[in-house]
């Protein structure tokens, strides 16, 4: 990212942040929806996009994450803060387990395995009744306030600033990390991993740490969907998100961390309003997928950049 | 009915879902060993196999026209899709393939949807076939049996198409070496056109050859996508042997693992390619690791 | 460089915010008048496309063609029905956005027609906080009159456990002795499942065992030959869609039905035309059939054969009954709000095509007749057809109230 872009990246936080004050209540809806698979969908470009870890089961953390919140939320009467990021956590411990299995395998079969263990989770949660509520999956998850009374974070408003804050600090998060020595070695292991194993580095060790580092993001997106919809259920694993996750990323624009977030909320809002306009709008949705592919290679991201690009050396070289 | 009974058609049954797996997997893996295309669009291709087959064996009354035909049509209608898509993207990296295919499946989707409407669709099996013969005295539908017997046909005349034809020898050596083999003199983009429309009609034959035994439907597509990643990639993405391993494999593992461990039904598939990818990351044949 | 831009991204935000505001507010207050004297609005998220596609489209014709036909007679309370039909591909979370819209954007309050049952759960919790009326016309779950039961839901439509119970008491008469039961792997499947099972140890006769499978099962061959080692007369089937034709059509090329009578919790037209003479002789329980020999009924399908040249099918009549109450409660009520419509609701009575439906105050679920009915092809017939071959009272087939089981 340049750094021209960095002021301008603070203006529309700013703008989200002011966002309540001016949105109906609905679009307030669709945006923290928005807003939390944008954070799925950057939690698999640090994968795939910055590692060329292509996963095919990125499901497993969101859907791991949500169950876990909501059975915290459900069952324990935790707080909402105390049971989002404990459900994060868990899913990036878990998920250290999956990604040393995984990264056995490289290229399409890690993708495979990446796929097999969400499909397994997905098994586990139709067949685990007593803690999954089975194929009825958990329904009336509360956003328990606290501790010590505070009940900020519950309300409907509360709620969004709570999903923003976590975009942005992951952001940020993610932002460091790419750009810290630790992220140098995984471009070193996107373009060459013969070469850099061959520097020295133990890139296994790499690849571990940051599917943990994803699934605990992925799960921290999946763990604030639970008491957003105040469900969740095992749609949430199974691998049709999986794959969804993967166009949001690739239509975003991968290996830029905001792309995706862009490329998460143009796939929901745009399925949402196609499928309100016409039934038939899984034939545009796919269209325009097409389109993409075709006449922008970058994503929207791409699109945008190359744009303000555009514009700049326009006026560089206007009068 | 007697323990041996039981086993012979059990094994049969295997033998006939792993012929359906089969068509599925070879395609997808041809595709793959020449493209390194994973294609997300298999599984819609497999449907948009039953449901132009519906329609031609209702139009013609006769279900072998529509076996030898409804293929040929996808197979087409998969080349062409080649032609005038995919071929722009072959500098490109695996994204754009993933994304360009899972948008072909959503609109292939909705396009039989559109075509045949959301209710489910009747193939019968041809007269021929609807009947039983028994088995050790248990009875057992022809059509299977005529399954199996399709399966061996279509392996055999794959592996002899690789082998001994010229076009086959030009997709395995386009396969090892897609530059060399241009510098050659092959026209790697007709070879890539030809395979990917042979993919695609693998695809629909076997959606042709599944509808009598699951009706043509609309949720056909999203289940069996699936099973065909997971046959190629136990077999070892690329393999021709290895989806016909992966295939009987799945095959039996199902047929037997529903009988005798049914709460395991949804995890079999996924435990054995686990297994598989733990001993060989590579797949049982695959050459990468 | 980057300085330029800041003038217009300032500008632009203050206009985009103002803008936002002006829309909202009038919306506001055209939606509080609205609320009384507006058309009445009904919300269907429904699974219109995906592998219940079927089912929602019915759903969607029987409420279309109620609303056009009530429309055309000056509405309800002289207020016109606006339907808000919206696809949800049977997924909750595009179904709880999707009725979310409805509450928050289009001010509507009640709800139908929620296809699948992971769907209705879904929902089911956010009704009170919506002030939102919801009446199923689909919704099997026993579970959404029982634990799962909330004041602002009703059910309109005959449940698994009603289906199960009718095949149950159809059975202490009939001649068949030993049974097994093959249940599709979810909650639907293992309620009515158990059910049945506790039904026929009651009445005395044997149940061999049981096997779940999950969805998407493509090849039954293993099931099948469970069902035939079992040694049972018959087989109870918890069965839909997909994996319901991909049954019968099996079951029937293995000749089963020879050796073992086929019984079902749910019978429909769109299973029996997509497998054909694989469904011959099967029986079950029917949540509603063109059929039904009743006044109303007959005068049902004539509209329907009308206005779509065929007969209706299960969801449509069943959605049909659902929109029949929703009339009746909002008439009785005077209103469409959930605080007076609730009460208005609770204990009323009406005939249907189904013939008497109670909806019962206790846990909301319509009281009303259970069928039996046998598939057949009787001359004149290209497809076969469902007969009704015994009707039993509402009274012995719907449970006790919030809960999934049956005295006697």
């Amino acid at each position: 990212m340049s750094a021209a872009l960095r002021p301008l990246l603070i203006v529309v936080v700013l703008v989200l942040a002011l966002a309540p004050f001016g949105l109906p209540p609905f679009a307030m809806t669709l945006l923290t929806e928005a807003l939390i698979l944008g954070l799925f969908a950057m939690s698999l470009d640090l994968m795939f996009g910055y590692t060329r870890l292509v996963s095919f089961g990125h499901a497993a953390a969101y859907g791991l994450g949500a169950y876990a919140s909501g059975w915290l939320l459900l069952h324990t009467g935790m707080p909402l803060l105390f049971a989002v990021f404990g459900a994060a956590l868990l899913t990036g411990v878990v998920a250290i387990g999956i990604g040393w299995m995984c990264t056995l395998a490289t290229g399409v079969s890690f993708s495979m395995l990446t796929l097999a263990f969400a499909q397994l989770l997905y098994a586990i949660s139709f067949k685990w009744t007593s803690v999954t509520g089975g194929s009825d999956g958990l329904a009336g998850i509360p956003r328990t306030p606290g501790p010590f009374g505070f009940a900020a974070l519950t309300s409907k408003i509360g709620f969004y600033y709570l999903v923003l804050a976590c975009l942005v600090g992951a952001f940020l998060l993610c932002f460091a990390l790419v750009r810290s020595p630790f992220g140098a070695v995984l471009r070193g292991i996107r373009e060459n991993e013969a070469k850099t194993i061959a520097l020295g580095y133990n890139t296994r060790l790499y690849k571990i740490a940051v599917v943990a580092v994803a699934y605990a993001l992925g799960g921290l997106a999946g763990a604030l969907y639970a008491p957003f919809a105040g469900f969740a259920n095992t749609e949430l694993l199974f691998w049709l998100l999986s794959g969804q996750v993967l166009i949001m990323v690739i239509v975003g624009g991968s290996g830029t961390l905001v792309g995706p977030i862009l490329g998460a909320a143009f796939f929901m809002l745009m399925e949402h309003q196609l499928s309100s306009w016409t039934e038939a709008w899984a034939l545009y949705f796919g269209l325009i997928f097409i389109a993409f592919v075709l006449f922008a290679p970058q994503g929207i991201w791409g699109l945008a950049t190359g744009r303000l690009q555009m514009g700049r050396l326009r006026r560089a070289s206007g009068p | 009915m007697s323990t041996v009974a039981f086993l012979l058609t059990q094994v049969v049954n295997a033998l006939s879902q792993s012929a359906l797996l089969f068509f599925l997997g070879v395609g997808l893996t041809l595709i793959f060993g020449l493209m390194r295309i994973v294609n997300f669009a298999h599984g819609a291709l497999y449907m948009l196999g039953a449901f132009v087959g519906y329609s031609l064996s209702h139009w013609s009354g006769n279900f072998w026209i529509a076996l030898v035909v409804a293929p040929v049509l996808v197979g087409l209608f998969g080349a062409a899709f080649e032609f005038t898509i995919l071929r722009r993207l072959y500098r490109r990296d695996a994204p754009a393939f993933l994304m360009v295919t899972f948008g072909l499946a959503l609109v292939v989707g909705e396009a039989v949807r559109l075509t045949w409407g959301s209710d489910a669709l009747q193939v019968p099996a041809p007269p021929l076939l609807a009947d039983v013969i028994f088995l050790l005295d248990e009875p057992f539908p022809l059509y299977r049996l005529f399954l199996v017997a399709t399966g061996i046909v279509v392996a055999v005349a794959i592996w002899q198409f690789l082998e001994r034809s010229r076009l086959g020898l030009l997709i395995r050596a386009t396969s090892q070496n897609a530059d060399m083999a241009s510098a050659l003199g092959v026209d790697v983009k007709r070879v890539r056109s030809s395979v990917f429309g042979i993919g695609c009609g693998l695809a629909a034959l076997g959606g042709m050859l599944a509808a009598p035994l699951v009706t043509a439907s609309n949720g056909m597509a999203a289940t069996v996508i699936i099973d065909a990643f997971v046959i190629v990639i136990i077999g070892g993405m690329g393999s021709f042997l290895g989806s016909l391993i992966g295939a009987l494999l799945v095959g039996f593992v199902q047929v037997f693992g529903n009988y005798y461990l049914p709460d395991l039904a949804l995890a079999f598939m996924y435990l054995v390619m686990l297994a598989i990818l733990m001993v060989r990351p590579g797949g049982l044949l695959g050459k990468e690791a | 460089m980057s300085g330029q831009f800041r003038p217009s991204r300032r500008a632009m935000l203050k206009v985009g915010l103002a803008g936002a505001a002006t829309v909202a507010a009038p919306a506001i207050l055209r939606l509080s008048a609205e609320a009384q004297a507006g058309p009445i609005k009904i919300g269907m998220p429904l699974a219109l496309t995906g592998a219940l596609g079927s089912v929602g489209q019915q759903q969607k014709r029987g409420a279309e063609l109620y609303a056009k036909l009530q429309n055309a007679k000056g509405g309800i309370l002289g207020r016109p029905i606006e339907l808000l039909i919206e696809d949800t591909a049977g997924n909750p979370a595009n179904c709880v956005r999707k009725a979310q819209e409805m509450v928050e954007r289009h001010n509507c309050r009640l709800f139908t027609g929620i296809t699948l049952s992971s769907e209705a759960l879904a929902i089911v919790p956010k009704l009170a906080e919506w002030d939102s009326i919801f009446i199923s016309s689909d919704n099997g779950d026993g579970r959404l009159t029982a634990e799962s039961f909330v004041p602002n839901f009703f059910r309109a439509n005959i449940s698994g456990p009603m289906g199960t119970r009718a095949v149950s008491l159809y059975l202490r008469t009939a001649k068949l002795e030993k049974f097994y039961a093959l249940g599709l792997d979810y909650a639907w499947g293992h309620n009515s499942v158990q059910v049945f099972e506790n039904e026929v140890k009651k009445s005395k006769k044997e149940f061999l065992g049981k096997v779940f499978a999950p969805t998407g099962t493509k090849d039954y061959s293993s099931y099948i030959a469970k069902i035939r080692q079992s040694g049972a007369d018959a087989v109870f089937l918890v069965m839909q869609g997909d994996d319901n034709n991909a049954f019968l059509s099996q079951s029937r090329q293995y000749r089963l039905p020879e050796k073992v009578k086929l019984l079902t919790e749910i019978v429909d037209l769109a299973s029996i035309r997509a497998v054909g003479d694989a469904s011959l002789g099967l029986i079950g329980s029917s949540r509603y059939s063109f059929t039904y020999d009743h006044p109303l009924n007959n005068e049902f399908v004539e509209l329907w054969k009308k206005e779509h040249n065929t007969v209706p099918d299960t969801f449509e009549g069943e959605q049909w009954q659902c929109m029949k109450v929703f009339e009746a409660g909002i008439t009785k009520a005077g209103g469409i709000e959930a605080g007076k419509l609730r009460p208005g609701l609770e204990d009323i009575e009406i005939e249907s095509v189904k013939g008497k439906v109670h909806i019962r105050k206790c846990d909301h679920q319509g009281v009303q007749q259970g069928f039996m009915v046998e598939v057949v092809k009787p001359a004149g017939f290209d497809t076969p057809i469902p007969q009704v071959i015994a009707t039993f009272p509402g009274a012995s087939t719907t449970p006790k109230c919030n809960t999934m089981t049956f005295e006697d």
